[in-house]
């Protein structure tokens, strides 16, 4: 019992450094969106010159950090709560509350965005779609990809933190069924 | 029979947010298990469930809402590289002499600093570990040092340019063109984020003004409870640490007033002055800056997350026809106008006790916002009662946000009553600001018209 809550409890912590590790990599996307925004109004003062393509830049880094770190937000317990009663509760009142959550709510979620999204997906796959506007960037089905991936990633995400939450669990459940 | 499905929705939703599982994924999981159970029993329709993808990729790609993550990071920029603490010292030392002249620079670095992260939590936090040590040392009644804090705290959200308002205004400017389109008007002038930032800025000074003046009264008649600060040393360098915030802030609005850049073009040069000021400062070291990009990461997804919840919560709604039920009721309703604003001002103050002004921002404006604007109110002056209105519901105990987080950092010799009592005279000035806006919607309107004609 003791080696599986071990197992359990590793996996999770893998899983998060790597939803981790990915999210504080793409955090530098920020930078580049005030750089690219911050250039792109300073050129256009100093030359009229306008560029779509740099102004899509823009969009896909940001669309991109969304979709991709949303997760890394969940590790570091970014995500907003509504906790007048959730903070008074004991850690494994707390650990219950997450796993029902993780397993009623965010996996879902989660399979819903990629089943959803599967066509649309393909659908612009199928055409190689490109910008709406000339001049821009053509590779706006690479973006539409990344609702998968986010989809994916909640679920996954959904899934690895049970196993915490299981692990924080079950020491009390032996405890109580040795008894 | 089918028309209190929509109400069970919402019902349902509150009392799971109770739990405390994340907002984002309670607010579309239980909408999702209301959609499967309705395509099971035949009363959801399964197609609208196709919208999600279309609604969140447009969602995460607008351009208006690219800000979002453009001001955040100049907040934290702000923020963590202490441009703040120096400013409120030096203005501390500066009004030191005035009657309640230590709480007046608590007020004055709290509007400047509106330009801050606009989560309510954040900036109330910044404001208490800076400025509530010092306000008990010096000899504050810990009633009235914690009320100004909590009171200015909120400011952010209110004072353009506040993130808060560029979430309002992207959701009010599609309530206006529904509204339009519903009554059969196709050219309608669209309500931009620039509007309601012009509308914000009149009411915004005038609760900044009148937080002064009740300090200031309270610096002259009761001068126990706010003793002037007879040691307060030089102030050199005091325009040196108020001027940058200052050109912060009318670089931003300027360049979106003067048209020459959009909001979001504003943010993001906004972000690279505050970068670059921080830098001259020789406040910038790499880990700093590592530190400001995760932030800003962290408050991003977080927001736009909620968008996705609450994108998902209300196609579910609307689904279950709750768009129609809610325009019936409002219709019915005896008093028109005034009283569905009055009641739609009532729920969103009381929610405002349990959700963040996002929350509330994505998941109630959307609804209630097209049946309010078809009724004929205008859209700005709509934003800005809204913005007020949650300002105000954040500072009210017992359930107001602003109170736990500065409960949070207060030393514990401050008692929480005390706290209580402390906002009491800031909720009053709100509630005569939400009044006189109400009786003299021009105090809105007047300065985007001005702008607009100009």
């Amino acid at each position: 019992m003791q080696s599986l809550v071990k197992l359990y409890s590793a996996t999770a912590s893998y899983a998060a450094s790597a939803h981790r590790t990915l999210g504080q990599s793409l955090a530098w996307l920020c930078a580049l969106m005030v750089l690219l925004t911050a250039g792109i109004v300073i050129v256009r003062a100093l030359s009229g010159v306008n560029s779509i393509a740099a102004q899509e830049l823009v969009t896909y880094f940001h669309a991109t950090l969304i979709m991709l770190a949303c997760t890394y937000t969940l590790t570091e317990h970014g995500h907003v709560r509504v906790d007048i009663f959730y903070r008074r509760f004991s850690a494994r009142a707390k650990a219950w509350v997450d796993l029902a959550g993780n397993l009623l709510f965010l996996l879902p979620l989660g399979i819903t965005i990629c089943a959803i999204s599967w066509d649309f997906v393909m659908a612009s796959w199928g055409l190689k779609e490109g910008s709406a506007d000339a001049g821009g960037l053509a590779a706006v089905y690479w973006l539409k990809t990344l609702l998968l991936l986010n989809g994916a990633m909640l679920a996954l995400y959904a899934l690895s933190d049970s196993l915490q939450q299981l692990a924080t669990l079950t020491p009390h459940m032996a405890a109580s069924g040795e008894n | 029979m089918m028309e209190w499905i929509p109400f069970l929705l919402f019902a349902c939703v509150c009392a799971a947010l109770m739990l405390g599982y994340p907002v984002a994924f309670t607010l579309a999981g239980v909408s999702l298990w209301f959609a499967g159970i309705g395509i099971i029993t035949g009363h959801f329709d399964p197609s609208q469930l196709f919208y999600i993808s279309e609604r969140l990729f447009g969602v995460y790609t607008k351009e208006t809402l690219i800000a979002v993550p453009l001001f955040v990071l100049m907040g934290v920029m702000l923020e963590r590289t202490k441009l703040a603490e120096e400013l409120l010292d030096n203005m501390a030392k500066a009004c030191g002499r005035l009657p309640a002249g230590l709480g007046l620079s608590v007020v004055v670095v709290g509007a400047l600093l509106a330009a801050s992260t606009g989560i309510v939590g954040a900036t109330v936090v910044t404001m208490g570990l800076m400025s509530l040590p010092t306000m008990l040392r010096r000899g504050y009644c810990p009633a009235l040092a914690t009320g100004t804090i909590c009171a200015t705290g909120t400011l952010g959200q209110i004072i353009p340019p506040s993130i808060a308002l560029v979430l309002l205004g992207d959701i009010l400017s599609n309530a206006y063109q529904q509204a339009q389109l519903a009554q059969g008007i196709f050219n309608a002038a669209p309500v931009s984020v620039g509007d309601l930032f012009m509308g914000a800025v009149v009411p915004g000074l005038l609760l900044v003004s009148l937080y002064i003046v009740y300090l200031l009264a309270i610096g002259v008649f009761k001068p126990k409870l706010a003793p002037k600060v007879e040691d307060c040393g030089k102030t050199q360098g005091l325009w040196l640490s108020v001027l940058p915030p200052v050109l912060l802030i009318v670089l931003v609005l300027g360049s979106i007033i003067s048209g020459a850049a959009t909001p979001t073009e504003a943010a993001g040069v906004g972000a690279l002055a505050a970068t670059l000021l921080a830098l001259f400062k020789k406040q910038l070291t790499f880990a700093i800056a590592r530190d400001v990009v995760r932030s800003t990461t962290k408050i991003t997804c977080m927001v736009f997350t909620i968008l996705l919840g609450a994108s998902i919560f209300s196609l579910v709604f609307i689904g279950y026809g709750g768009k129609e039920v809610i325009e019936s009721f409002f219709a019915q309703l005896p008093g028109g106008a005034f009283s569905a604003m009055l009641i739609v001002m009532l729920v969103i103050f009381l929610l405002g006790f349990i959700l963040d002004f996002i929350e509330i921002t994505f998941v109630v404006v959307p609804l209630v916002g097209p049946a309010l604007l078809m009724m004929g109110l205008d859209p700005i002056w709509l934003g800005v009662m809204i913005a007020l209105n949650l300002q105000t519901s954040f500072l009210t105990p017992p359930f107001g946000f602003a109170l736990f987080y500065l409960r949070g950092v207060a030393p514990k010799e401050v008692a929480t009553s005390a706290i209580y009592r402390g906002v009491v005279p800031f909720i009053a000035i709100q509630l005569l600001v939400l009044v006189l806006l109400a009786l003299k919607p021009e105090l809105v309107t007047w300065l985007p018209s001005l702008l607009s004609h100009g």
